[in-house]
């Protein structure tokens, strides 16, 4: 169980989290929905330890993470894909990979993994020795969710996978996210896409403003009309 | 270590052990006087110095003199290829001719090898049709 | 070799430890003006060391390596915290600081009848110890090249070391490399530290390869182009700044019919160098596509046969 009650986080007078609480149970995937400037990238940071919180608590398990370096949460089990800044442009693709093993010691451990990834995207494995910067957008989102992967998380945090994606890979990144969730990862995702969301999803979280206004089941996210009407759109999605 | 490291470790002290054991037996040590007036053409420069012990006062005289010259306010660069020095008809003295890359500080390095071999520094103003003293920059 | 060409050399290696400094820092995604603040200051140690405390050469070496890496760390603990920007300032603001702090700075000690030590604005002169202790100009070279092949090896083994590869993780993205779990304060203090140290070795040859040092060699100028040289040869590799110092020193100043032009034909290839090929000569993809060859030959040497198989590659070390 990953808990996170009554967080607050501020860039300096502003504040973007105002109280935030939510629970992610574990081996499911759960989805924090919400509009540009919700303060959804900032709950992320605030969870990797990239930005320290003014108030509350964040637990995996009954952790405590508040206060820990980024380090330190990497090595409690949490991993973030971040959004936007992927990979390491000038290293190559085993090199992005390695990466995300930096914690790891287990040198025959971490080969397997590698293999693993290999066998899961096999386009990473054809572009292994390629600079992850010459990656389409597509093949750089699935190397970023394979790096995260090699530090062997507890839980998988996802900021905005689908964005900026043709629909097809956006469709093949969903088909992996439910993938590995039923191979037993917890996975808590940022998302605009409404619809992908929906269908690999267990549990919904609304945000806007900095505050959580809404939580449930898919089955209760579609009947409310609100949402309805601002995210699943009554003519086409919202992107 | 791995090997490769250790190799060179032992190489690295084995030239600094070279070093060590150059021995610090008591050198002359030269003391020099350093004039120079502008020739007949600009950035060309006629110099004499004019060499002693600086313990006894003695002439150094049948020495090979070089001159190399630097600009301090740039470093490892405009450096002048270096000059001999033609001993003049005074004792100790040794006559140059110095073409510079452009006027201001210069460092001259008179190097002396043979009987003593030593490095004097003087630092000097270059300027059209005028050689000085560098003062101290300003701050 | 004539003294002309025995004096190139010998600046080469010399800068090239600066040129060193400052392209370690690059790796890291820092931009120093200052690395000429920890030359200077490991000038001044090393030469204080032989001249005034009648240490050893190698001693004294050690000891402007070691004031050089100090005086960086406890700089770079508060200034690492800058960004970009204000980081490079900040290091600028700190070197010219030295420098007037050297013009300031008085420690004379009479020796052999004659008051030597540094005399504030007037320098320091009198570092004699190459010709107390009958060094000639080839073997202070050969002592300078030996001590630069011995930084090379170790940026080699950096290079391939979990330290080196975190230090290319910040320097592409320190947040991101942050998320894989990589202390990014710890690691970018102590690329500080170990430049400083590069700086002060350089510092101290270079005091006892001129033997007179004094606070204008060690301004602003000396740091930009430390900076450039990185930036010139290419950051794929340490051997980049190196051919920057060459390309500066060893041709550009060395071709007599360029005299005069050379500061101009330099700013000329950094501006243009930074347009069409913005991470230097021997960037990144120039070196691997260097190391993928050769592991593509050596196992086609190796067991004869077509396909080049998966290579061993540099992990995160042991």
């Amino acid at each position: 169980m990953f808990e996170i009650s009554d967080i607050v986080a501020a860039y300096g007078q502003i504040e973007a989290l105002k109280g935030v609480s939510l629970k992610v149970e574990s081996g499911k995937i759960t989805c924090l929905l919400g509009p540009n400037g919700a303060g959804k990238t900032t709950l992320m940071m605030t969870i990797a330890g990239i930005l320290q919180p003014r108030r509350g608590s964040i637990r995996l398990e009954g952790t405590e993470l508040t206060g820990l370096t980024p380090a330190r949460i990497v090595s409690r089990g949490v991993a973030l894909v971040p959004e936007n800044r992927l990979v390491f442009p000038e290293m190559s693709v085993r090199e992005n990979l390695l990466a995300g093993a930096y914690q790891r010691r287990d040198r025959a451990g971490i080969d397997a993994d590698i293999e693993r990834m290999y066998a899961r995207f096999p386009r990473l494995k054809e572009r292994r020795e390629q600079m992850a910067g010459t990656l389409s957008g597509g093949e750089q989102q699935m190397l970023a969710v394979a790096r995260a992967l090699m530090s062997r998380p507890r839980l998988l945090l996802m900021d905005e996978p689908s964005l900026g994606l043709a629909p097809l890979i956006v469709a093949e990144i969903f088909d992996i996210i439910a993938e590995l969730n039923r191979d037993g990862t917890t996975i808590f995702l940022v998302e605009q896409n409404a619809h992908m969301a929906l269908k690999v999803a267990h549990q919904f979280f609304l945000m806007e403003q900095g505050r959580i206004t809404f939580s449930g089941t898919p089955g209760q996210l579609a009947e409310d009309e609100v949402i309805q009407r601002a995210y699943l759109g009554t003519r086409r999605a919202a992107g | 270590m791995r090997p490769a490291t250790r190799r060179t470790v032992a190489v690295l002290f084995a030239v600094a052990a070279a070093c060590v054991a150059g021995g610090a037996e008591a050198q002359v040590r030269a003391k020099a006087d350093l004039r120079c007036e502008q020739a007949s053409e600009v950035l060309l420069y006629d110099c004499t110095v004019g060499l002693v012990d600086s313990r006894t006062n003695e002439p150094l005289t049948g020495l090979a003199v070089t001159i190399g010259a630097d600009m301090p306010s740039m470093a490892g660069a405009h450096s002048v290829r270096p000059v001999v020095a033609a001993e003049g008809p005074a004792k100790g003295t040794y006559r140059f001719r110095l073409a510079l890359e452009m006027h201001g500080d210069w460092a001259l390095l008179i190097n002396l090898s043979g009987a003593t071999r030593d490095r004097v520094v003087k630092v000097l103003r270059f300027e059209d049709g005028r050689v000085g003293e560098a003062p101290p920059p300003r701050r | 070799m004539d003294d002309y060409t025995i004096g190139v050399l010998s600046n080469i290696g010399v800068v090239s430890f600066v040129a060193l400094s400052a392209y370690l820092l690059l790796l890291t995604g820092e931009i120093s003006f200052g690395q000429q603040a920890f030359f200077a200051i490991g000038a001044y140690a090393a030469g204080i060391a032989t001249a005034l405390w009648g240490w050893p050469l190698a001693l004294a070496l050690a000891w402007g390596a070691l004031s050089g890496g100090g005086a960086a760390v406890l700089v770079g603990i508060p200034t690492l915290r800058l960004h970009g920007l204000y980081f490079s300032i900040a290091t600028l603001a700190f070197a010219e600081m030295v420098r007037i702090l050297f013009e300031l700075f008085r420690y004379q000690v009479e020796i052999d009848g004659e008051l030597t030590g540094p005399s504030g604005a007037e320098g320091f002169r009198n570092i004699r110890y190459i010709f107390d202790h009958n060094i000639d100009a080839v073997q202070f070279l050969l002592l300078i090249y030996a001590l630069l092949a011995a930084a090379l090896l170790g940026f080699v083994l950096l290079e391939r070391s979990r330290t080196g590869v975190a230090f290319r993780m910040i320097g592409e993205d320190a947040t991101l490399a942050g998320l894989q779990g990589i202390s990014v304060a710890r690691h970018k203090v102590l690329a500080a530290g170990i430049a400083g140290a590069l700086a002060g070795v350089g510092g101290g040859l270079y005091a006892h390869l001129t033997t007179y040092v004094e606070p204008r060699i060690f301004d602003v100028m000396l740091g930009v182009h430390s900076l450039a040289y990185g930036l010139i040869g290419g950051l794929g590799t340490a051997f980049g700044p190196l051919l920057g110092v060459l390309i500066d020193i060893g041709l550009l100043e060395s071709i007599r019919a360029l005299a005069g032009y050379r500061m101009i034909i330099f700013g000329g290839i950094v501006a243009l160098l930074l347009i069409v090929r913005p991470r230097g000569l021997l960037d990144e993809r120039t070196m691997h596509g260097i190391g993928n060859l050769w592991r593509r030959t050596l196992l086609r040497l190796r067991r004869p046969g077509p396909g080049p198989g998966p290579g061993p590659g540099p992990g995160p070390g042991p």
